[in-house]
């Protein structure tokens, strides 16, 4: 196993991410680096920034969106699908579908946050890092 | 005047290509009228030793097609890169991959276990396998090193331009050669082809609703496509939404929906993961809210092969290149 685990965790600025403000860090009391990237909405998080946090040396992506009914663009109803059909997908990679949690938070619920995160870099440090691209041959 | 020298390669590759340059029919007598084919294995007797001779830059066109997974593919790339004014990556193989690149989610070891231990087909009782150098008789025997990846020819050499298909469809390849020859060519690295979504060009947009949303996904072999429908519409996967258009329409008038050969429209850094983004948008759940996970993976199910189909022609041009 090589260094912290790295964890990229996309928050929506609508409910995660003024918790998030409030709360203390992310990777406050682990060994681990989080990484939180602001964005409008969850359906904002295309399965394309996901792989690329892989390709930069993520070990585990989480996305956070808002709550069912509470995200008014249904976009977490499409980032949900996204990331079921992403883990799907790049389990035939040989990437293991835990690399990438989805969860809902509301705004104010930045301890449940926190603890999904702690959570979720515990389980990914089981897993260690991905495997580098590989060079010519 | 002397007229300018052209080369065409093959790597990794099905001749498809080939056949493309083939399908240029009465067009390719005014190419030849106006270029000289130097190099050209498949249809003519010029040999390595031929290019070797040649002065550095003296080729002003190669056109390389296949994917690069050998020594020996790298090391004729390498040569016909050191002589060519300009090399175009031609077809799927060369651009992203292509249907050799699905070999990325195999290794060297597995691909030789199945194709020389244990396909039906294989009689090989003592387990010979291939390998880089071989004594026989007291003879050195050597073959090119088989790779661990399948790599796009922009991972092997510089690349200039980009002309997407499997395989280029004849009126693309014209134009490049054109553009080539009256010097109006596009920015480097460009890919020879319209800017837009297949959907922008497909004859079956007219059909197409204003917003499309799959409850209940179907395979190909589940139904006989409507002709003049949007396949999307009747819950067939199409991936005219995020492939680039140019390729004539050949597959969606023949009934059957796009694979994606194109590739990805400009500024996609992944196409399977644009596409896995582009369906999964467009699929619904009746009562999203209480939906559960088993819900979301039912509705998936009809994607058997979500890989192998989002990143038909593109593994190796993909941000992971292969299987883990």
């Amino acid at each position: 196993m090589s260094g912290k685990p790295k964890v990229v965790v996309f928050c929506c600025n609508w409910s995660v991410y003024p918790g998030l403000q409030l709360s203390r860090m992310l990777d406050d009391g682990i060994d681990a680096t989080v990484e939180p990237i602001v964005t409008m909405c969850s359906g904002r998080v295309s399965p394309e920034l996901v792989v690329e946090a892989f390709s930069r040396g993520a070990w585990g992506v989480m996305v956070t969106g808002c709550p069912p009914e509470e995200c008014d663009h249904d976009g977490n109803y499409s980032a949900r699908r996204r990331m079921t059909l992403l883990r799907n997908t790049l389990e035939q990679l040989g990437i293991s579908p835990e690399r990438i949690a989805m969860d809902w938070f509301s705004a104010g619920e930045s301890a449940e946050l926190k603890s999904a995160v702690s959570e979720f870099t515990e389980q990914i440090s089981q897993l260690g890092p991905m495997k580098s691209v590989q060079e010519l041959a | 005047m002397s007229k300018p020298k052209v080369a065409l390669y093959w790597c990794a590759s099905c001749g498809g290509c080939e056949e493309a340059v083939v399908d240029l029919a009465e067009d390719l007598l005014e190419v030849v009228e106006a270029v000289d084919i130097v190099f050209w294995p498949v249809a003519l007797d010029f040999k390595k030793k031929d290019v070797q001779a040649m002065k550095d830059g003296e080729i002003a066109l190669t056109f390389i097609n296949g994917a690069i997974r050998t020594g020996e593919q790298k090391e004729m790339v390498e040569l016909l890169r050191r002589k060519s004014g300009l090399v175009i990556a031609f077809g799927s193989c060369a651009h992203l991959g292509g249907i050799p690149g699905l070999g990325n989610f195999y290794d060297r070891e597995s691909a030789f276990e199945r194709a020389y231990l244990t396909s039906p087909s294989t009689v090989n009782p003592e387990g010979v396998l291939p390998v880089t150098e071989a004594d026989v008789d007291g003879f050195e025997l050597t073959l090119p090193e088989f790779w661990n990846t399948v790599h796009t020819l922009d991972q092997v050499i510089d690349v200039d331009y980009y002309l997407p298909g499997c395989a280029p469809p004849a009126d693309l390849l014209m134009e490049a050669i054109t553009a080539v020859l009256t010097g109006n060519l596009p920015e480097k690295g460009a890919v020879l082809a319209p800017a837009k979504s297949l959907c922008d060009s497909c004859p079956r947009s007219d059909s197409k609703p204003l917003k499309i949303s799959i409850s209940k996904l179907k395979r190909p072999h589940e139904v006989e496509p409507d002709p003049e429908k949007c396949f999307l519409e009747e819950g067939l996967i199409c991936l005219g939404v995020s492939t680039r258009s140019g390729c004539g329409e050949r597959c969606i008038n023949v009934n059957m929906p796009c694979r994606g050969c194109f590739g990805p429209m400009d500024g996609v850094l992944d196409a399977g993961a644009k596409a896995v983004s582009a369906i999964a948008s467009i699929l619904e759940l009746e009562d999203e809210e209480n939906a559960t996970e088993e819900d979301i993976l039912e509705l998936l199910r009809p994607i058997a092969d979500p890989a192998g189909l989002f990143y038909m022609y593109s593994l190796p041009s993909s941000l992971l290149r292969r299987s883990q």
